[in-house]
């Protein structure tokens, strides 16, 4: 076989994406090639993707092999339950209380909860704990403060590195190091307008 | 008064030394800033702005374009140690620039970058004192419909950026203008692809694009091959350039520095093309273009040169015209307006002490860049060093706080995520996010360009081949289409990128 | 930090609990440093008009008053943020005529109501617009601009810095007066609207005062009509349009806001500081130099003035066919 499997992905992503913003394009004016409408230069662009994706398909069936990296069942089922267990904390998170109806806070618990969850299979841990402490960071700066937010973000992203997990010393040295130095760069000189500590504003 | 004379005043002014203090100043907080990523000079400044107050206008804008250039120096560091650009134009220097690091050469690039900056920021100093008014005329002749015919070219020939497959690459850059349609129409001012969300009105961020599918996305994958990291702290290799590079960069460096000048002048969207114009001249005529994707040397010294020129020249349209050519600029008029002063054209006769103190000081700032510069490469490539399971949290609580405080929102260290999902997928897919960078700066400005001159024009496609700079810019991206497509030619490329 | 304990509690318990912590902090402040949020990304009109009245307030309440800039969606992200916080007179809004007078018609879905979400402090400075033509566009004032933009087979082209913004109606609000055919080219900003004019790639653009003050001055761009009552005095030269035989009168305004229920005593004793701020010879002779004029008017005035200024605006966005989601 010299099917180019990653190429025929790419080539079936870029299609489903044009395919997707040339149906959400729908809701916008064309106009004429002199007046031109919020829909004119999409559909120009959505079209040629489409095009260009296709080409990188059929292509993609004769210049290989390369294949894609082997997903293993753990991989693919973890992918659709975290995706789910995202979700299902997105909708329900309101309920947790009146933090979470603020503007982005219930959708960040959700990819929070998604990219936890989503570290129980091998393939995916590092990318989920990267994703997850960035989430919590979002979480938790504004009500919880820089130094709450980066502690979390910083014991989350070290679980991605099993080195850590054995010798939690460094993971605390470099946490301690972490906030002085932050605190010195973004507050002490830069003077950003965050909160420092739980609760300030 | 002519030209000596008018420097040699400047450089009394820009000599006091209040004024060389704040020059330093300025030059450190915008290296230091340039390091953090996503944290740019425009936070900085407008944190800044209220300083400034109290300080004599000439001091004040010193400083401010103090930390600007120093910012681009700064931007450059991050973008060849870590794969962390914080702008278009270090875009590009990541793409040999982290190379080079990776195979132990991130001194000699750290060098190269400092040098070309430091030898384009002086030339183009001496075209913005010489005849910054004249170029003005260049500025002013470039319309709409020339405007779009060079972001066609830009678009056209950033296929070169390709590292792998053409087709793919030129698939990825639409990609990106497709994602620069996110936002609010600038003709109608309708929502396109917003979802409702109102943090998307304004496009999608390019920082969170840049940093989540390079920056963090290159976390993730180093993570995943903890054998190629290592080569990060084992081979440092020699600090400074070989003879060697030293030959293989001069010519790259002249090149850059020609292509910045003139692309820096123009306000409506020069700079962006600037560096990654300079790396598409050296990936296809350089003597080192086969090393292209390897870590060529001449892929940082280019765009680095271009870079700087371009943020000298950039100046001209502010200083001669009052129009500020991007947000850095638009907060110097800011700063010029609170002390008073209303920058256009009567600015060189009414504020001399102004005007030739700040390009006098333009060329001082660059060599205090290399001053601070050049002793910092060690501390830099030592940064390396450091052992891998440090130095990631670190980068990452960094894009975290800088991606924050672009607007003070949550909202946009969601979307880095998001994007830092989608490079690492790229990745696996062998799809290169940096002409998804292009595509996604240059598309939003080439459809705004292209609607303008059709409702200007009436409809009249013509126009694009009546005016002359549109007309020749076409030319030569048809010209480049077909030496793309012509089998022998293509064949050529595909043994120089293999061999 | 002390005094954080209070505003949580505002926040979870009721209204009538909320009170009386609210009316304890009002006589202490400003306690600590005032947040200043500037819808808009620094260095342009409305930041710098910001800046000028932070430092002075700064001076006379005796606490640091902070610009934050939070630029976003015309200028309603910043003003959907300072609505939903707390009335504690520490965080406050510079309103202006996008955000409270264009943005409720404009657009559809609008998370806060220009009026019922915020108390309104004080107006701060008005700014005319001015239509200005390139320095060889012929047309000497506008009945001339009219007349030619009949002789031209497409109508004139006339540029403002972008769709539903206050030039932008100017623009439709003088073809529709006139009967002028016009030819809308809208630009990204002012500053490359002004580029094609100063190069003649448009002929004139409708602009703010303060962004087009300094080309008018040196001269690469000519003023040909003023959308003020009376003629600028830094420009006496330039006519109005209602001189022109347009009854046209259009400006642009900036104020201080606060969220919905800021506390009586912060109202008076914030309006009382804005004035004595206003009131000074020198930022009233700074805000002229720009191109603006101040007008001071009390927190109830102010309140009335944004009130109108919603329901004039409404029919006029109509007619320019502009909508957001």
């Amino acid at each position: 076989m010299k099917i180019n499997a990653k190429d025929v992905a790419s080539g079936v992503f870029l299609i489903l994406l044009a395919a997707v913003g040339l149906w959400l394009n729908a809701d916008h004016a064309l106009g004429t090639a002199r007046r031109m409408g919020p829909g004119y230069m999409p559909m120009l662009v959505f079209w040629i993707q489409l095009g260009l994706g296709a080409l990188v398909l059929v292509l993609g069936l004769f210049n290989g092999p390369d294949p894609l990296e082997r997903w293993t069942g753990i991989d693919a089922g973890m992918l659709v339950v975290s995706v789910a267990v995202g979700t299902v904390v997105w909708q329900i998170a309101p309920m947790f209380g009146e933090f979470f109806t603020g503007t982005y806070n219930a959708i960040g618990l959700g990819m929070l909860a998604g990219f936890l969850v989503i570290c129980v299979s091998k393939g995916w841990r590092l990318l989920g704990f990267i994703c997850a402490a960035m989430c919590i960071f979002g979480l938790l700066l504004e009500k919880g403060g820089l130094m709450l937010a980066l502690t979390a973000t910083i014991i989350i992203s070290a679980m991605a590195e099993p080195q850590h997990r054995r010798q939690p010393l460094g993971v605390l040295g470099l946490l301690v190091f972490l906030l002085a130095l932050c605190w010195w760069i973004f507050i002490k000189q830069l003077d950003i307008r965050v909160a420092v500590w739980p609760m300030q504003y | 008064m002519d030209l000596i004379g008018n420097l040699a005043h400047g450089f009394a002014v820009a000599f006091s030394l209040q004024n060389l203090l704040f020059a330093l100043i300025g030059a450190l907080i915008g290296t230091a800033i340039g390091v953090l990523p996503g944290i740019g000079p425009v936070a900085t400044i407008s944190l800044l702005l209220p300083i400034t107050f109290g300080q004599p206008a000439t001091t004040a804008i010193i400083m401010l374009a103090g930390i600007y250039y120093g910012a681009q120096y700064g931007g450059s560091t991050t973008a060849i140690l870590l794969n962390l650009p914080g702008e278009i134009s270090s875009v590009v220097t990541t793409l040999e620039g982290y190379k080079m690091a990776r195979n132990g050469r991130a001194g000699a690039a750290l060098a190269t970058s400092a040098l070309g900056s430091f030898f384009a920021g002086t030339v183009a100093t001496v075209v913005v004192a010489a005849s910054g008014p004249l170029l003005t005329s260049i500025a002013l002749s470039f319309g709409p419909a020339d405007y779009f015919s060079l972001m066609l070219l830009g678009l056209i020939i950033s296929a070169v950026l390709a590292q792998g497959s053409v087709l793919k690459s030129v698939a990825m850059v639409v990609l990106g203008v497709a994602l620069g349609l996110v936002g609010t129409d600038v003709q109608t001012g309708q929502q396109r692809f917003t979802f409702g969300i109102p943090e998307l009105s304004d496009g999608i961020g390019f920082v969170s694009v840049a940093m989540g599918m390079f920056g963090i996305a290159e976390i993730i994958l180093n993570l995943e091959r903890p054998e190629a990291r290592e080569v990060l702290k084992t081979e440092v290799g020699s600090l400074f350039l070989t003879k060697e590079e030293w030959k293989r960069a001069t010519p790259s460096v002249l090149r850059g520095t020609l292509v910045g000048s003139v692309l820096g002048i123009l306000p409506g969207g020069g700079a962006s093309l600037a560096s990654f114009g300079a790396y598409m001249m050296e990936r296809k005529i350089s003597k080192g273009r086969h090393l292209f994707g390897q870590g060529a040397i001449e892929g940082v010294a280019g765009p680095e040169a271009a870079n700087n020129a371009a943020a000298q020249t950039s100046f001209i349209p502010l200083l001669t015209l009052g129009i500020p050519a991007n947000a850095v600029m638009a907060l110097m008029v800011g700063a010029l307006i609170i002390q008073g002063i209303q920058p256009g054209p009567r600015m060189v006769e009414a504020q001399p002490d102004l005007f030739w103190g700040l390009i006098a000081s333009m060329w001082i700032g660059n060599v205090m860049l290399l001053v601070i510069n050049l002793p910092m490469i060690g501390m830099w490539v030592k940064l390396l060093q450091v052992p891998y399971k440090f130095l990631y949290p670190s980068i990452l609580v960094f894009c975290c706080i800088g991606v924050y405080s672009l607007n003070n929102n949550v909202f946009d260290v969601y979307m880095t995520v998001l994007f830092a999902i989608f490079g690492y997928m790229c990745n696996k897919l062998k799809m290169e996010p940096a002409p998804l960078l292009i595509g996604f700066v240059l598309g939003p400005m080439m459809e705004e360009h292209l609607r303008r001159a059709m409702l200007l024009s009436r409809g009249d496609v013509m126009v694009f081949l009546q005016r002359p700079i549109s007309a020749s810019m076409l030319a030569i991206g048809a010209i480049a289409l077909l030496a793309m497509m012509l089998p022998n030619l293509r064949k050529g490329k595909e043994a120089a990128l293999s061999g | 930090m002390s005094g954080t304990l209070p505003r949580r509690a505002l926040v979870a318990g009721g209204a009538a609990f909320a009170a009386l912590p609210l009316v304890a902090r009002a006589q202490s402040w400003p306690s600590q440093p005032i947040r200043l949020v500037v819808p808009y990304a620094p260095g342009g009109t409305t930041d710098l008009t910001a800046r000028l009245v932070a430092a002075g307030l700064a001076a006379r309440l005796g606490q640091p008053v902070l610009v934050d800039n939070r630029p976003g969606a015309g200028a309603t992200l910043a003003s959907a943020q300072v609505a939903a916080a707390v009335p504690d007179g520490l965080t406050l809004l510079m309103s202006n005529i996008a955000s409270h007078a264009i943005a409720p018609a404009l657009y559809r879905s609008l998370r806060y109501d220009a009026v019922r979400d915020f108390t309104h402090v004080a107006l701060v400075v008005e700014n005319p617009s001015v239509f200005a033509a390139n320095s060889r566009f012929a047309p000497e004032g506008l009945p001339q601009v009219v007349e030619l933009s009949h002789r031209t087979a497409e109508g004139i082209d006339i540029a403002s810095s972008g769709s539903g913004s206050s030039n932008h109606l100017l623009i439709v609000q003088f073809a529709e007066a006139t009967g002028a055919r016009v030819h809308h080219i809208p630009y990204r900003g002012a500053g490359p609207a002004m580029t094609d004019v100063i190069a003649g790639v448009v002929p004139m653009m409708s602009d703010s005062l303060p962004s087009a003050v300094g080309h008018i001055r040196a001269g690469s761009v000519r003023a040909v009509a003023m959308s003020s009552t009376k003629r600028h005095p830094a420009f006496p030269e330039v006519p109005t349009f209602r001189e022109q035989g347009i009854d046209l009168v259009s400006t642009s305004w900036f104020g201080i806001s606060g969220p919905a229920g800021l506390p009586p005593a912060i109202v008076e004793r914030l309006a009382m500081a804005v004035a004595s701020v206003l009131a000074e010879p020198a930022t009233a002779a700074r805000f002229a130099e720009l191109g603006g004029t101040v007008r001071m008017m009390s927190p109830g005035a102010y309140n009335e003035f944004v009130m109108a200024e919603v329901a004039r605006w409404a029919p006029i966005v109509a007619a320019s066919g502009a909508q957001v989601d």
